[in-house]
């Protein structure tokens, strides 16, 4: 199976001591892995039979601390089993974990991960604050901190007027925002969130998208399992693909980003075209430009010509995404193979 | 407050808050009023019949708590996956099981604590029926209702929640019936049989060590130390089960 890896190898860059609990911080700082995973394979019983299912096989990929890591893939393709494994929510056949240099069978690695699951279900007959008061205590978060801290992640999520209601009454999107405040609680360093954006309306999605890149600015690693290509790409730092359970792909974004095709519509006097400009114009209306551009770096200088010559920009939007296309080309390759 | 302080107290009130709990305690209160209704009919025997009536109806519905609560409790937040997002925090899979455990002794003894109550001021309309030695009987259907309560926490890591049930209440027949069965197996004297019903025995748990009810009732005085072996032996039983439960637990996938 073609497996496309531009970034380090598994186990690079990780040789940490796994301390005491406190070092968890200290090991994030001090350059360890945020999360390793090597060989990872799962199977599944299934049947009357028992028979014997491969959910993922052989998952390799290292989180370097810091970045938003995306793990991109189809619907059944393994992410969600591979966030299980990483939890230790189910076992591994085979294959190694370490969160923050600790093996992730240790309940106290798991004091630096803030979780949300693809369908968070919790508690319906607490109300928003009981439950997270619920969750601080499994944290040890002292009760005069606890208060707090609870009020700043119900504002994040905009749940405050909502503390005080059962679950049993929330809506979708409201049991996801919920579930964000919980994993956010104890101001996790590495934060794994399945599907975040599942249930949220436009203005949600944004709030969450605007949530993790402050937390990225903040130092914290966030895990983003989705199946949606622009979730990923307007978030990631880096990219890993799974398809049929196998990795197929893993790139960082910018390297990807490289090879993006952007479409601007701009207004220039005729003739205006020369230069880089001639070559990349692909329809015209009188003085309407529609001009593509392969990468960020000719869009930038394309913007920069606009601005010198004075022609209005109309829009900038992504002709074609090249996560997109290589999303396409893993899906194409699996369905022939 | 400790992760297993946590976890218990979080049992707790969701048992509390649940209808069901509330709904099998008003029932059992309704059976504790009756027996003031029945007692007049009963000539002479008036404050056993209403000991022994208040006294059976607790341990009827705390075992129909355990059964009912105890099945669904684990087997509902692994199928629901409320489950996930404890597990993901630093709690162990054992911890877990045993807050669970605990959280439900808690619901049991608050209920058997509340019954309680009634049951005596039910028995101030009957003349010289209180005893203090029937605070005695209640803690030890406590204590029957305890390994009761691992036995389902058991079934229910490693069976569905209507397998759970029932097989707990086949263990709380056999387990008052223990003493009969064993006798009854050597009364057929094949060695195979003997050896069968011996293992019955004596892997069962003898909850027939908890019944004092009749006893009570009919003023005989217990002994100091029936209470403490038969707490010992409580403490014993259930801590093994746990213990079995939590490395069942331990290998099941959550997802």
């Amino acid at each position: 199976m073609a497996t496309n890896q531009t970034v380090a190898e598994p186990g690079a860059g990780t040789a940490c001591m796994a301390g005491p609990a406190p070092a968890i911080h200290a090991a994030s700082r001090h350059g360890c892995a945020a999360l390793e995973v090597v060989d990872l394979t799962r199977d599944y019983r299934t049947g009357f039979r028992r028979r014997r299912q491969r959910g993922i096989a052989g998952v390799s990929f290292t989180v370097a601390p810091g970045c938003i890591f995306g793990l991109l893939g189809h619907n059944g393709a393994g992410k969600t089993t591979t966030i299980n494994c990483i939890l230790d929510l189910v076992h591994a056949r085979a294959g190694r974990v370490r969160i923050f240099g600790r093996e992730h069978t240790d309940p106290a690695a798991r004091a630096a991960i803030g979780y949300l699951p693809e369908r968070p279900y919790f508690f319906e007959h607490l109300s928003g604050r009981e439950l997270l008061r619920f969750y601080a205590d499994l944290l040890h978060i002292r009760r005069p901190e606890r208060e707090k801290r609870i009020d700043e992640v119900l504002a994040v999520v905009k749940l405050e007027s909502a503390a005080a209601v059962r679950l049993r009454k929330y809506s979708k999107g409201m049991l996801q925002r919920i579930g964000l405040a919980q994993a956010l609680l104890g101001d996790p360093d590495l934060l794994i969130l399945d599907e975040p954006m599942s249930g949220l309306d436009p203005v949600g999605r944004r709030q969450v998208r605007e949530l993790l890149q402050g937390l990225r600015d903040r130092g914290k690693t966030v895990i983003l399992s989705s199946h949606i290509v622009p979730d990923i790409e307007m978030l990631a730092d880096e990219v890993a693909i799974l398809r049929q359970g196998h990795l197929v792909a893993q790139h960082r974004m910018a390297d990807l980003n490289r090879t993006t095709i952007y479409e601007v519509q701009l207004v220039a006097p005729r003739g205006a075209g020369s230069g880089i400009l001639e070559d990349h114009i692909v329809r015209r209306h009188g003085e309407v430009l529609h001009v593509q551009t392969a990468g960020v770096a000719d869009l930038a200088r394309l913007l920069a010509r606009c601005t010198e010559q004075q022609w209005k920009v109309l829009g900038v939007g992504t002709h074609r995404s090249a996560l997109e296309e290589l999303f396409v080309d893993q899906a194409e390759q699996g369905r022939g193979s | 407050m400790s992760t297993l302080g946590t976890l218990a107290v979080g049992t707790f009130r969701e048992t509390v808050r649940d209808r069901l709990f509330y709904l099998v305690g008003m029932f059992g209160f309704v059976m504790l009023a009756s027996t003031a209704v029945l007692s007049p009919l009963t000539i002479g025997a008036q404050s056993k019949i209403m000991t022994d009536v208040g006294l059976a109806a607790m341990s009827a519905f705390g075992l129909l708590v355990v059964v009912l609560v105890g099945s669904n409790m684990i087997r509902k937040e692994v199928d629901k996956g409320t489950i996930v997002t404890i597990l993901a925090k630093p709690v162990g899979r054992r911890q877990y099981l045993l807050g669970k455990f605990l959280g439900l002794n808690l619901t049991l003894a608050a209920m058997l604590a509340l019954m309680g109550l009634l049951f005596f001021l039910v028995l101030t309309v009957a003349p010289g029926a209180f005893s203090v030695h029937y605070l005695g009987a209640i803690y030890m259907t406590l204590l029957e209702l305890v390994i009761i309560n691992a036995v389902v926490v058991l079934f229910s890591t490693c069976a569905s929640a209507p397998l759970s049930a029932v097989a707990t209440l086949g263990v709380f027949l056999v387990g008052h019936l223990s003493q009969s069965i064993r006798d009854f197996g050597h009364l057929q004297g094949s060695p195979l049989q003997q050896r069968i019903f011996d293992a019955v025995y004596f892997l069962v748990p003898n909850l027939e060590v908890f019944n004092i009810r009749g006893a009570v009732v009919h003023g005989d005085l217990i002994p100091p130390g029936q209470y403490l072996l038969a707490t010992v032996y409580c403490l014993g039983y259930a801590g093994l089960l746990v213990l079995l439960a939590g490395a069942v637990f331990r290998g099941k996938g959550l997802r």
